[in-house]
């Protein structure tokens, strides 16, 4: 007692957590073009979390490469090989947003992207929000590419597919105060 | 009797780390950010190295965590909080009734925090390393698999000019040839595919299903084909008209050549 009454005294500020975020819902899937084929793989298997202290939300949203399918297990192999999945099997994302952000429609966010060995920023990612209760569903797309991480472009019948690998987020997350 | 002094033993055991606690040392300190912002709640674990006896706190409201009663001896204090990296430290305790050790613990969710064990999360050069070598055999094993074809069309070719009444032992040298060629490059592509290491946990999906499904059609007939061609082979070089099980080599080998243009195309074409 003695302790927080001189703490008081000395004006230490408490890093109170004022709220958090679990993700309860998720579609992620990133999108290849090649002349011969368009496909997506998706998975819903990310787990997230974000804490709330002093104003601020701290969100981390991380995802196994091995989770995504494509429909054809070969090729979702071969995404992992040329993705190094075996080196970096996680893909995570992390950010951090004002606590009032929640009240946007959109928000803009700064997204920190580690995928394949590789840490890319992607700033100003537009991301539609819609709020009932507390929960809250997001949605929007990386602009993701494969020189940003380093990946040499998988080729079928020596026709290189395209660099970009746009990535759409669907995000339904909780509120628990 | 011996239950007696088993009870005994047990009962000595148990008590002596105990009085040896109650005259311990209080170990006590504040849980805080890298700004000195007090951490309330903290989680605290203090583990006994020699003996691996736990014992765990919370901080208060504070950031101020106690726990009293620790022998002297060498000790990991580990710190959690939601929101934070957990942080391990390691200290002595000695004689003294009470000793202080502030953590200081560093934001940022961690892929434990989301459930995650180490396990899912690290990789490794080995796994890697099966992904790169599968592939690899997997690409030789298709590039090798088209050379086949363009053989395959080949000898189909030549085919023609080694059946029928009008045909020169210069066509059937040559099919036979091809025929010879073509076996060698598939059965080279066959084996870099059955060769190539499987990756656990991996059910296979997609038209990969149908290519493999095919190769129980176009295998055995790749092995039956140049055999009845062999026989048919011998049987038009001693003037003979080809006969009995011989004379299924042209059907046998345009079902093969079918299933084998169909394998391809199910892994080139998207359905």
């Amino acid at each position: 007692m003695r302790i927080l009454i001189a703490c008081v005294l000395l004006g230490l500020p408490a890093t109170q957590t004022s709220s958090q975020w679990v993700l309860e819902q998720s579609t992620l899937t990133y999108h290849v073009s090649h002349p011969l084929h368009q496909l997506d793989g998706v998975s819903h298997a990310a787990r997230g979390k974000g804490v709330c202290r002093a104003g601020e939300c701290e969100f981390l949203i991380a995802v196994s490469l091995r989770s995504f399918g494509s429909g054809d297990s070969n090729r979702d192999l071969h995404m992992l090989q040329v993705a190094r999945g075996g080196l970096f099997p996680m893909v995570t994302v992390r950010t951090r947003l004002p606590e009032d952000a929640s009240a946007a429609a959109t928000i803009h966010a700064d997204l920190e992207v580690q995928f394949a060995g590789q840490t890319v920023a992607y700033k100003g990612v537009p991301l539609q929000q819609t709020t009932q209760g507390d929960e809250t569903r997001i949605s929007g797309i990386i602009p993701a590419t494969l020189t940003d991480f380093k990946i040499d472009p998988p080729s079928l019948l020596t026709i290189p597919v395209k660099n970009e690998i746009p990535v759409r987020v669907e995000m339904v997350w909780q509120r628990q105060k | 009797m011996h239950s007696r002094v088993a009870t005994f033993a047990l009962c000595f055991l148990v008590s002596v780390p105990l009085r040896a606690q109650v005259a311990g040392t209080r170990l006590s300190g504040t849980i805080t950010d890298p700004s000195g912002a007090v951490i309330p709640n903290a989680r605290i674990s203090v583990r006994h190295v020699a003996t691996g006896r736990a014992a765990a706190a919370h901080a208060d409201s504070a950031g101020v965590y106690s726990v009293a009663d620790l022998m002297p001896g060498d000790y990991e204090v580990s710190a959690s909080a939601d929101g934070f990296n957990t942080a391990v430290a390691h200290v002595t305790i000695g004689a003294e009734a009470n000793q202080t050790m502030n953590v200081t613990l560093v934001s940022g969710l961690s892929l434990e925090d989301l459930g995650f064990a180490p396990t899912q999360t690290q990789g490794s050069t080995k796994d890697q390393a099966r992904l790169d070598r599968r592939s690899h055999m997997l690409m030789v094993h298709q590039r090798i698999g088209l050379i086949a074809a363009v053989s395959l069309a080949a000898t189909a070719i030549t085919g023609t000019l080694a059946g029928g009444r009008s045909t020169s032992s210069t066509g059937r040298n040559a099919h036979a040839t091809l025929g010879v060629v073509t076996t060698g490059l598939y059965l080279t592509s066959a084996y870099l595919a059955l060769r190539a290491p499987k990756i656990s946990g991996t059910k296979t999906r997609g038209p990969i299903r149908l290519h493999k499904l095919l190769a129980w059609i176009h295998g055995p007939g790749m092995i039956a084909t140049p055999i009845l061609g062999a026989m048919a082979f011998d049987q038009r070089s001693r003037g003979e008209h080809v006969h009995g099980i011989a004379s299924a080599h042209g059907a046998v080998a345009i079902a093969t050549a079918a299933a084998y243009g169909a394998s391809i195309l199910s892994v080139s074409i998207k359905f």
